[in-house]
């Protein structure tokens, strides 16, 4: 390959391995400015930015995602590297700055050599030298770099110390002439395995060299008092207060209770701390849409605006909260290093269901919203294993199915009762986690129809040592995760809600009713139920009838299970429109509630909500597949139809099913 | 024959060579599982598996099965 020097502006890239310190080094040179940048046709996302201006370097800088090796071991992994090599967007880096942790030397320099026989111009940073320190050890990176070959500079990431002097190489290395045209190699896989063991060697030899114990006369005796009780080779033991505290964490029961503990916490400070937020977003959208209709009218743009526009808008930001509180805890337990635990603790028994330890996480995202829960499914390596992970994820109770759950609950239980709703509402969360495990062990079981792909389980993952958070790396993942489902879930939402509008608000655009005694705001209502009741979606949902039938229900739920198909809490303001509720926002669940226990099934004196139809429904809602942006993003991600298509004839189609078996055994029991 | 698989906890042993033939081989030495290491397992999850070794100043977590291609002496 040959390196094109005439791009208009020259590639810093970032690499480094997992847990070395990029992500800090790449805040530091670039601020909290990024941009997230897909791979064309990939799911592999690097963020490009530039330097601060205060560095004076006018150059494109790009994170790329951490490997360990420039030898690819999964599809994902393939393009990662490839792109090393040549950026699509960005061209050739002329430049790659390589983060090493400097207690890890021996592992991350495997790297920096396999980059530097592949012609790359490489400055090594190392970082971590506290940490060394720590160890009783010091590195010296004038020593390194005439051992290895190439500028070394130490960069503290806590104080920013060093960076100065990496501006000054990085401006050195950048003009120094470059006309010889440099060849790209890339490493040939099947002399690869030879040649990591030559490269380790190497670098045993290295770091043997350059890593020296602290001469210092105080250091000393502290590290010679460590020394009596390790062994003499002190930097190649791991941190000791990991060791005692994986322990407890690692332990074979107290630390599965503390893992169940930890993620119960936080499942619950998920929901206790967005509520008020998400009960902010409502409100405010609510008299928005408000302000919106008195403004504009009465008439079909002033309805599309308040009831289509902002409505919908409203139903996509009510679960930003939570998914920002969510990507916060999980990044600060990523950062601490336990998220690697959770994965570990985790693996053998999602093994069983053909799952991986890392399957742990973006499952856990599920329970927010199954759209950052499918992008966070990037990180499992193995395809075979990704594809099964995202295939379930809907099934985990994302946070739109808890408007539902409420109301269906409320139906049921009184009010007062707080106990009774709140058990039924952990019970739901239970059947949803154990089912949902069953489900993947089946299709895992049909593997070679459903997924289609076989792939190599493996499960290595580096524990790295216990670390007090930073909210600078968190709060990069947490931005960028939000964006995501705000630019996928948005778009969908957003159109597919002004289309179930513009349905239920035409052909009868001017309903004749008696207004006689009746306030502008109320004749507005009657119109609008009066409009929703003769128009498309009620005709449409009229050919629901056969198929809600059997299941006890009629049209009128049809409709707005079908509407739900946008987003699952859209089936609440689907039956507030149908059931022609009026009110005050206060109210307005009491005089739903109220028209469901009056509704009866068209033509018949039978009650349309009982409690068998009522669980019939929660039963529907825990299985079927009904979110719109969930189906485009799974599609996105696994690069076809097939896997989305399937979740929904296999999902929505069982969810009928059960929803069957429900409602008719509970009255075969004699149940209403 | 003597894996990683085998170890106590606790206890420590030299690898004298990777099983060339485990699917997953490539990456066990890209991480730091060669010939010559001393390795200690430090920790074992649930059902004995995956399996946590001390290396090269870190803890790396591999699975039963993969811990069985490293030999030790």
């Amino acid at each position: 390959m040959i390196a094109n020097t005439t791009v208009s502006t020259p590639l810093v890239t970032l690499v480094g391995p997992p847990n070395s310190g990029k992500t800090t080094l790449f805040n530091l040179l670039s601020g909290k400015n990024f941009k997230t940048v897909n791979y064309p046709g990939s799911t592999i996302e690097y963020n490009s930015s530039h330097f601060l201006p205060k560095f004076d370097i006018n150059c494109n800088l790009l994170d790329s995602p951490g490997i360990i090796s420039l030898v690819p071991s999964s599809p994902d992994e393939t393009i990662t590297i490839n792109s090393l090599y040549e950026h699509p967007k960005f061209g050739i880096p002329k430049l790659v700055i390589v983060t090493v942790d400097s207690s890890q030397l021996s592992r991350h320099l495997l790297l920096v050599k396999q980059l530097l026989s592949s012609n790359f111009s490489v400055i090594i940073v190392l970082t971590m030298a506290d940490i060394l320190k720590k160890k009783g050890f010091t590195i010296s990176a004038s020593m390194l770099e005439e051992k290895i070959g190439c500028k070394v500079v130490k960069i503290d990431g806590r104080t920013g110390k060093g960076i100065e002097d990496l501006i000054t190489v990085v401006k050195q290395q950048l003009q120094k002439e470059n006309d010889e045209v440099t060849y790209l190699n890339k490493i040939v896989p099947n002399l690869h395995a030879e040649n990591v063991l030559n490269h380790f060697k190497e670098i045993e030899a290295i770091e043997n060299e350059v890593v020296n114990q602290i001469a210092d006369e105080k250091d000393l005796r502290r590290a010679n008092e460590k020394l009596t009780t390790l062994s003499q080779k002190l930097q190649s033991k791991p941190d000791s207060f990991t060791l005692k505290l994986d322990k407890i964490l690692l332990h074979p029961i107290w630390g599965l209770v503390l893992f169940l503990f930890i993620t119960g916490a936080m499942f619950t400070s998920i929901f206790w701390l967005a509520l008020p937020l998400m009960e902010l977003v409502d409100e405010s959208f609510a008299s928005l849409a408000n302000l919106a209709s008195n403004y504009f009218g009465y008439n079909w743009y002033g309805d599309l605006i308040s009831d289509g526009i902002i409505s919908s808008a409203g139903a996509v930001l009510i679960f930003v909260p939570q998914i920002v509180i969510l990507f916060l805890i999980l990044g600060f337990l990523e950062d601490t290093g336990y998220l690697a635990r959770g994965a570990m603790l985790i693996d053998k028994p999602l093994s069983k269901i053909g799952l991986n330890g890392r399957s742990f996480v973006p499952m856990l995202s599920g329970f927010a919203c199954a759209i950052p829960a499918i992008l966070a499914a990037r990180t499992i390596s193995n395809r075979k294993e990704r594809l099964l992970t995202i295939f379930i994820i809907p099934l985990m109770s994302c946070s739109a199915r808890l408007p539902v759950y409420a109301l269906l609950i409320a139906f049921i239980i009184p009010k007062e009762n707080f106990l009774m709703g709140g058990f039924i509402f952990s019970f739901i969360y239970l059947f949803s986690i154990i089912s949902s495990v069953i489900i993947a062990g089946i299709i895992n079981k049909f593997n070679k129809s459903i997924i289609r792909e076989e792939d190599n389980s493996s499960f290595i993952l580096e524990l790295p040592a216990y670390k007090i958070p930073r909210f600078s790396s968190v709060y990069r993942n947490t931005i960028s995760s939000t964006k995501a489902y705000l630019k996928e879930a948005g778009p969908v939402i957003i159109t597919f809600s002004i289309i179930l509008w513009a349905l239920t608000y035409f052909p009868n655009t001017n309903p004749q009713i008696d207004i006689t005694n009746l306030s502008p705001e109320e004749v507005h209502e009657v119109q609008k139920m009066e409009r929703v009741s003769t128009s498309y979606a009620a005709q449409i949902g009229k050919f629901t009838e056969p198929i809600m039938k059997p299941i006890g229900m009629d049209w009128r739920i049809g409709v707005s299970l079908i509407s739900a198909f946008v987003a699952r809490e859209v089936f609440v303001s689907a039956l507030v429109l149908i059931f022609k509720i009026t009110g005050d926002e206060e109210t307005l669940r009491d005089s739903l509630l109220n028209a469901m226990r009056n509704a009866e099934i068209e033509g018949t004196n039978q009650k349309l909500f009982t409690p068998s139809t009522i669980l019939g429904l929660i039963v529907f809602f825990v299985f079927a597949m009904q979110c719109l942006s969930t189906v485009a993003v799974a599609k996105k991600e696994t690069g076809s139809w097939r896997i989305p298509i399937l979740q929904i004839l296999i999902f929505s189609g069982f969810a009928y099913f059960a929803a069957f078996i429900t409602v008719n055994g509970l009255r075969l029991l004699g149940f209403a | 024959m003597k894996t990683a698989a085998n170890l106590n906890f606790g206890e420590k042993a030299f690898i004298t060579a990777i099983d060339e033939t485990h699917p997953s081989f490539r990456r066990i030495i890209e991480i730091g599982f060669t010939p010559g290491q001393e390795i200690e397992l430090v920790n074992k999850s649930i059902f004995n598996d995956p399996l946590a070794f001390s290396l090269r100043g870190t803890v790396i977590a591999i699975r039963k099965n993969e811990a069985e291609s490293i030999i030790l002496s």
